[in-house]
């Protein structure tokens, strides 16, 4: 039934679904290109609830979450925002990248993610119940550096959380051939590759390469380039942009895929 | 002329024994800072150093030519210890720049690969380079091509095939592919137990002293942080001329003339501690510092440190004694930094524009048409307040800074002729202070140096609680070097400051000019790897750490410290005051 690719990295399917049912609220840490957009949208399908993304910035303000006055020939009338429309109707309301949003922002969740499950909204005065299908699902990668952002511990902690990593190797060559139909030779490389700039992450290069990026160099082989050109385009230029690394890196790939002379 | 005739007959007849591709040669220092990416990229200790092997000789069998020009007896192999990975300055094997530079990584790819504890044995040899051939087709090809290579151009290598023997053995010719033992591999875990016991001695200096002075590149066991001098009289220290210290694991000694003159060098005696430039020559000279103004502020405390080979704490094992200069004087801020604290303003005021936007008021700046819609569109106009405006008002930032600043001796180093180190940290610290009470964020100054574990100086220049005012200034002016940086230590209690603050955003900032060192043993991985643990404490406690520091080797620990997005690396330290700033207001943006 479920169109999405998904496969699970362990417990995760499970619990999602237990928290689904029990309507808890959940929370996704995790490194970029990882698959939890991936996760959320297969969850969305298998458990058959609409999925409403909200990609967070800085400027989200709590209207934009939960609605506005608009003005049309007849005078104003009320616009749900995305949230308001998840509560009232069922479905999962997915906040991407919250640590993005303002912290006076996301204090607007805390009566959704504890046990009371309304939304007040001031503005209309009204307080909506949430559907039994609501279900409220926030993310964040933990890996960037600034001392302004960051979780509220006291929204953090009304969330069951889910740390999400690069799959196992296994799985994520699995993922690799699913997604791009390339051979299992290649995956496998693919996968070897990433295992080793991984190693690298924080303290040489700002962040290690994403499952997203292996499928880009598998799809973009497929397609009939050479692999080593394939690497270097998808996987490391997009990496950095330091020389030295960029030399190491160039090696690392020309040892595991020959460069066609 | 003899002598001119000779060495240019010696000359002629080295080059003509020579097997090697002058013209190919790649550099270890060219390509250093890549091999250590490298080998972190194959899973390698992050905390291992790279450097230049010394000669190795062995007795091998030569080529008539060879040992009639003395080449060959001598040669250059990669190998590794607990500490560092060495490998050969230069190489040229191979016709090709390319396979010469392959050959780097792949020894670099072995020693990776290679167990450290099994003495570099053929079969952990073979093992390693089968491991590579088959999972990395560019390191079968460079495999199968050099080793044809070599046996052409080195018949005597195909000899050591057959062996039985599984040692690698100083007799066989030496494989340029593979790892060779550490030089004193057998005396290297004794020189580790040596060194674990010593930790528990505390350095009993008044214990007699052995100068191992073997025959032969071997290493001098000064373990016990005296670099071979500090067991004598200052008077007696003249004496000691004869014994070299080249010290090998120096980060700094790829100076090219060096390099080749110790190339030429029979047999350099090799000192095993890390000297850190500025007190190469550690004397503990026991004057307690500034005794007239400081004022001890209770008997000092406790803290813990992590001793990485046990993978436990140290409980209460180091002491610090904070303290604070009384009778200070208040002054201005001088009038060098005037300039330089104007255009921070200037910038700082710019910093405005990064205001927050008030709805909901009664009067203000602007009409708010949000509000104005949800009025229009509420059917009972007189329940709805008529707060139709907004106004902008400055962020006020719920952060809390503290500045740890490394006054240590080596602070003493000048940049210019009468500018030292110290005097920019000086100048950091007023312009900080100074552009952080204009932005109004919290903020505490404090600095330290210590004396080993028994008392590590912990100087309040400002406190949280204490309003910024001439008197900081004067107290930031007294600073004066003082002894050592045990850094961990000091970031300990700074952690313990800083979370009893009520701020949201906590940053604790180091000013540094060096690696964590101290005259024990904190001095080299044991600094590093308790400066780490204390970072990560930090980082549970909900505290940014963030260093900056003036140190150009720092790229090769502070990642490793403080992760990739944590420190900057100044390489100008005259910039130092203006830097420091720019720093703070990118973070908190």
């Amino acid at each position: 039934m479920s169109n999405t690719y998904y496969l699970a990295q362990s417990n995760e399917v499970e619990l999602f679904e237990a928290a689904a049912s029990m309507n808890l609220p959940i929370l996704i840490k995790g490194p970029t290109g990882c698959g939890k957009t991936r996760f959320i949208e297969a969850m969305g399908e298998k458990l058959g609830r609409e999925v409403y993304t909200v990609v967070c910035h800085d400027d989200l303000s709590a209207a934009d979450l939960i609605g506005r006055h608009l003005i049309d020939e007849n005078g104003t009338f009320w616009q749900d925002g995305p949230l308001t429309k998840a509560v009232r109707n069922g479905g999962i309301c997915y906040l991407d990248e919250i640590i993005e949003a303002r912290k006076d922002t996301t204090v607007v969740l805390h009566s959704l993610a504890d046990y009371r499950r309304v939304l007040p909204i001031d503005r209309t005065g009204e307080v909506i119940e949430a559907h039994p299908d609501f279900m409220l699902v926030v993310s964040y990668n933990p890996g960037y550096q600034n001392v302004l952002k960051g979780m509220k511990p006291s929204t953090k902690q009304r969330f069951i959380s889910l740390s999400f990593n690069y799959p196992k190797p296994e799985i994520e060559k699995e993922v690799i051939i699913k997604e791009s139909s390339v051979n299992a030779a290649i995956a496998q490389k693919l996968v070897n590759i990433a295992g080793e700039i991984r190693r690298l992450s924080d303290s040489d290069i700002q962040e290690a390469v994403s499952t997203r990026l292996l499928i880009y160099a598998a799809k973009l082989i497929v397609k009939g380039f050479d692999p080593y050109q394939a690497c270097m385009h998808s996987i490391v230029e997009s990496l950095s942009d330091e020389d030295d690394v960029l030399e190491v890196l160039q090696k690392l790939i020309s040892l595991h895929f020959t460069k066609s002379a | 002329m003899d002598e001119k005739v000779g060495k240019f007959w010696d000359k002629y007849v080295t080059k003509k024994a020579s097997r090697l591709y002058e013209a190919e040669k790649v550099l270890f220092e060219e390509r250093a800072r890549s091999l250590k990416i490298f080998y972190h990229l194959l899973g390698g200790d992050k905390a291992k150093e790279l450097h230049i092997t010394d000669k190795r000789f062995l007795k091998t069998s030569r080529t008539l030519l060879e040992k009639f020009s003395g080449k060959g007896k001598s040669f250059f192999l990669a190998w590794q210890d607990e500490k560092a990975l060495y490998f050969p300055a230069s190489l040229s094997y191979f016709d090709d720049k390319n396979l010469n530079e392959m050959h780097y990584y792949w020894l670099c790819a072995m020693l990776a690969h290679v167990n450290i504890k099994s003495n570099a044995s053929i079969n952990e040899n073979k093992k390693a380079a089968n491991f590579l051939i088959e999972k990395y087709s560019g390191f079968k090809d460079f495999h199968t091509n050099a080793e044809a290579f070599l046996l052409e151009r080195y018949p005597e290598l195909s000899t050591i095939k057959p062996l039985n023997e599984d040692l690698l053995d100083d007799n066989s010719y030496p494989n340029p592919l593979w790892i060779y033992p550490s030089h004193s591999s057998n005396t290297m875990l004794l020189d580790f137990d040596d060194e674990e016991e010593m930790g528990r001695e505390d350095g009993k200096k008044d214990k007699t002293e052995e100068l191992k002075m073997k025959k032969k590149a071997e290493q001098i066991n000064d373990d016990k942080e005296t670099d071979g001098l500090l067991l004598f009289l200052p008077e007696s220290l003249m004496s000691l001329m004869e014994q070299v210290n080249v010290d090998r694991q120096e980060n700094d000694s790829f100076d090219e003339d060096a390099l080749y003159n110790a190339e030429d060098l029979d047999e350099i005696t090799l000192g095993k501690k890390d000297a850190n430039l500025a007190s190469r020559i550690k004397m503990d000279l026991d004057i307690s510092a500034n005794s007239a103004e400081d004022y001890p502020l209770g008997k000092g405390h406790f803290r813990d440190e992590w001793d990485y080979k046990k993978e436990s704490y140290l409980k209460n094992y180091v002491c610090i004694k904070p303290q604070i200069s009384i009778y200070v004087e208040a002054i201005e801020l001088p009038k060098r930094l005037e300039k330089m604290m104007k255009k921070i303003h200037s910038e700082l005021d710019l910093m405005e524009l990064d205001r927050i936007k008030i709805d909901n008021l009664p009067y203000g700046d602007e009409l708010n048409l949000d509000t104005w819609i949800d009025y229009k569109g509420h059917k009972n106009h007189s329940n709805h307040p008529q707060r139709f405006f907004q106004s902008y008002k400055k962020k006020t930032r719920d952060m809390a800074t503290l500045i740890l600043a490394d006054i240590s001796l080596s602070t003493e180093a000048g940049i210019t002729q009468d500018i030292r180190v110290i005097d920019m940290i000086k100048d950091s610290l007023m312009v900080f202070a100074e552009s952080l009470q204009r932005l109004q964020d919290r903020f505490s100054i404090y600095a330290f140096s210590s004396i080993r574990n028994k008392k590590v100086n912990f100087h309040i220049i400002k406190n949280f609680k204490e309003k910024y005012s001439d008197r900081v200034r004067g107290r930031i002016d007294l600073i004066k070097p003082g002894y050592y940086t045990r850094l961990g230590a000091a970031i300990r209690e700074s952690a313990k400051i800083l979370e009893k603050q009520q701020s949201a955003n906590k940053l604790l900032l180091i000013l540094s000019d060096g690696k964590p060192n101290d005259v024990d043993r904190y001095d080299g991985r044991y600094g590093i790897e308790d400066t780490k643990k204390a970072i990560e404490e930090v980082k549970q406690k909900g505290i940014t750490p963030f260093c900056i520091t003036i140190d150009v080797e720092a790229k090769e620990y502070l990642p490793y410290l403080f992760g990739r997005n944590s420190y900057a690396v100044i390489r100008d330290a005259k910039k130092l005051p203006k830097v420091v700033t720019e720093i703070y207001m990118n973070l908190t943006r």
